[in-house]
């Protein structure tokens, strides 16, 4: 793709020759450096997972923030520029509180997506008139999970402004491998505990650094209890339950 | 002598200057009522549109069908009413743009009738709004407003003209107030009234209201909301 | 001695009270801004009455001011395009002001010739919009308005709009006098929306012009020169100016009693 670069790779909103935006596609590639962030969504509930990158052992690792609640049934994780995300979830957050402003319920979750997608786009000017609020696309996608009326429901948001729903999505410097194994192992009866252990299975596939609640965090957004972050305690007990039944499965094939 | 003279140079005579000001309200009369059964509700207002002792209009319904199975009155001033009503048509156009067509439920049209009610705190719609329609359990809802967007649910509520001739009426016969089992002393137990007893009831309140209040008549207008849908019907009031 | 020259040559204190001085510091800006508080020039009753194919209205062409005569040739029913007419009563230099907002109304929509043609309820609607928009805004348009067409059902449309931004719709409008006078017998000959089918065209015009007999005979505002307009739904527009009041009667009212020549009893 970087064949026909040339100038117009320089103005965020200019096309070039061809009909396309550079700025915007090389924002997908920053997220292609982030790391692995991956989603399930089941009938029970959505997963959301992410590898936190512990470069340091002198790093807080609780101070890795990937996943962040937007209202109490929405919840997302991100990958990429995740600083760029603080302004996104500010604008979801305040979407869905105005929402229940307004008309006394949830926001659905795929009106959130669009809202914050319409900010994806305001690097440039609204028709509006609206104001350039930043100088280059975000350089950050999105998982958003969440529950409405229509049941769980997983979003990916991307930097150009558009969002697709998924029942499994992996993003992220490991996404072409987390899904692939995604599309290998979905299946619409999938549990809810079931897609927990996938869903760390996977990120332990894709990751250099051995998986531990360390250098992995995991929330689920479900009818009973709305968007939860797990605590180390009970992402301690996923990792132990996979690394069993992996133990176990090694002892099949030894005995095959 | 202290005594003044009044002149054009004098203002001690006239301190408070006489002011003739615009009045930007006027009342059109009418009056409407709301009813919530277990599986239905009701909405009903006379169709007499009126200007002090003249009448106006004999047919100018007022219960106007928005969609999603909801129906909203807004009685009083009529400028006001119809502005309101509008605004509210064109906020449920933009909630179904924003919101895949999803049906706005009865209880978040009510909060928006309170945001575009209260975002004319200081130059007040003058009006009494009532909206009936089906809960999310199939239930009868009836939410009313004050002209400054307060707002309750209720079983029953009259607005307008003859709400207070109709009100106690209501209080009585649909959440039996002050009814008494001869036997027991105990109060009598609520229950749900059946559409045709609401009907009744309705209709009731309307002919009283028409011998009674000069601004009611003509002819009388009911919104029935079921699970079926919203259906209309019309019965002649004394034109007097 | 009065030292100071601005008191000299005023009246005298003692008598006429002290001079105001909000007078003499009033702000010498050009103009206050002002809102109309009241009409100046003004026309009486608009009427009109629906039949079966269309619709009758009349409009005398007096411009009072208070009670002057001031204007005898005042055409208070605007045409808007091919079959509304819009009636006018209240103050006339408002009346002037809508109908150049119509005529821009109607330009702007004709402006690239295969434009969807205003019928009578857009102009009501439209109207209606401004006339509540100005009463928002605290500087009413001092009118009352009716609104007389053909609809985009193809049907009589008949509908009242005043400078509250008011609306409302029957068989018989009539504004101000018209609405007490008039009125009552215009609905002798339709009531109900449902009488409008058996009212022809010529009972129509002859309630009208029974009408507009009374409102002279009752309105010191109202002159017996007026204009009179029936919209058909087959025939579009047919306008009849410079009609007179006739067969007035100024009779002694020998065989009415209770006003004064006979006692009732």
């Amino acid at each position: 793709m970087f064949l026909t670069r040339s100038e117009y790779d320089r103005g965020v909103s200019t096309f070039s020759p061809e009909g396309r935006l550079f700025q915007v596609e090389y924002s997908l590639e920053a997220i292609k450096l982030g790391s692995t962030a991956i989603g399930i969504c089941t009938s029970e509930g959505v997963i959301l997972a992410v590898e936190k990158r512990v470069n340091s052992s002198l790093l807080e690792s609780s101070s890795i923030e990937k996943i962040v609640e937007i209202d109490s049934h929405i919840g997302c994780a991100m990958s990429g520029l995740t600083a760029d995300a603080r302004s996104m979830i500010d604008h979801a957050r305040v979407a869905s509180l105005n929402h229940d402003l307004y008309y006394d319920e949830n926001i659905s979750v795929e009106t959130l997506t669009q809202s914050v997608c319409d900010l994806a786009l305001r690097f440039g000017e609204g028709v509006d008139g609206e104001e350039r609020l930043m100088s280059r696309p975000f350089g950050v996608a999105l998982l958003i999970a969440g529950i409405d009326e229509n049941g769980p429901q997983l979003y990916h948001a991307e930097p150009s402004g558009t969002f697709y729903k998924y029942d499994a999505k992996a993003i992220g410097s490991g996404s072409e491998g987390a899904q692939a194994e995604l599309n290998n192992e979905y299946h619409k009866s999938l549990t809810l505990k079931d897609a927990e252990l996938l869903v760390l299975k996977i990120l332990k596939q894709v990751m250099e650094e051995k998986l531990d609640s360390n250098n992995a965090q995991l929330a689920s957004v479900t009818k009973e209890h709305g968007f939860q972050i797990y605590d180390d305690k009970k992402t301690t007990e996923i990792v132990e339950v996979l690394k069993a039944q992996e133990a176990e499965q090694e002892d099949e094939e030894i005995t095959a | 002598m202290s005594n003044t003279i009044a002149s054009e140079y004098g203002h001690t005579d006239t301190s408070v200057p006489i002011e003739h000001r615009f009045n930007p309200y006027s009342d059109n009369g009418g009056t409407i009522l709301g009813i919530a059964g277990e599986d239905f509700a009701v909405l009903a207002g006379d169709t007499r549109h009126t200007s002090g002792y003249s009448i106006n209009s004999r047919f100018q319904p007022k219960i106007m069908d928005l969609g999603d199975d909801l129906v909203m009155s807004a009685n009083g001033f009529s400028a006001d009413g119809d502005a309101l009503i509008r605004s509210f048509q064109q906020q449920l156009t933009w909630y179904h743009f924003n919101n895949q067509n999803k049906k706005l439920r009865p209880s978040s049209a009510a909060r928006l009738i309170q945001h575009l009610l209260y975002g004319h705190r200081f130059f007040p719609y003058y009006v009494h709004t009532i909206i009936a329609g089906l809960d999310e359990e199939g239930k009868g809802a009836i939410y009313s407003f004050d002209p400054v967007g307060s707002y309750e649910r209720e079983q029953c509520r009259a607005g307008g003209a003859a709400a207070s001739l109709i009100m106690p009426f209501l209080d009585n016969q649909v959440n039996f107030k002050n009814q008494y089992d001869p036997a027991t002393g105990q109060a009598r137990l609520k229950t749900y009234l059946k559409l045709d007893e609401v009907l009744n009831l309705v209709r009731d309140a309307f002919t009283s209201a028409t011998e009674r209040h000069i601004e009611v008549g003509d002819c009388l207008q009911i919104k029935i909301i079921t699970k079926e849908g919203v259906r209309e019907e019309f019965y002649p009031l004394k034109r007097d | 001695m009065e030292h100071d020259p601005f008191k000299w040559g005023r009246p005298d204190n003692a008598t006429y009270g002290d001079y105001d001085y909000r007078i003499s510091n009033a702000k010498n800006t050009e103009f206050p801004s002002m809102h109309t508080q009241q009409p100046i020039v003004t026309g009486t009753s608009v009427i009109a009455i629906k039949y079966k194919n269309g619709i009758v209205m009349a409009a005398d062409n007096l411009g009072s001011y208070g009670s002057l005569a001031r204007f005898s040739n005042i055409e208070r029913l605007i045409p808007v395009g091919k079959d509304t007419v819009v009636g006018i009563s209240g103050d006339i230099s408002d009346l002037q002001y809508i109908e150049r907002a119509l005529d821009e109304l109607e330009v702007e929509n004709d402006y690239d010739g295969a434009s969807h043609p205003f019928k009578a309820n857009h102009i009501h609607e439209y109207l209606n919009k401004l006339l509540y928009q100005r009463r928002s805004k605290l500087n009413p348009l001092w009118n009352a308005v009716v609104v007389a067409g053909i609809n985009s059902d193809n049907e009589p449309f008949l509908a009242h709009n005043d400078l509250l931004g008011v609306q409302f719709s029957s068989p018989t409008l009539a504004t101000g006098f018209g609405a007490h006078l008039a009125i009552p017998l215009l609905r002798k000959v339709a009531d109900k929306e449902e009488d409008v089918a058996h009212v022809t065209k010529e009972q129509a015009r002859e309630a009208i012009l029974q009408s507009m007999k009374v409102l002279f005979y009752r309105d010191a505002r109202s002159s017996n020169r007026f204009s009179l307009v029936t919209i058909d739904k087959d025939t579009g527009i047919s306008f009849e100016k410079d009609l007179k009041v006739e067969n007035m009667s100024w009779k002694y009212a020998e065989t009415i009693k209770g006003y004064g020549n006979l006692q009732k009893f």
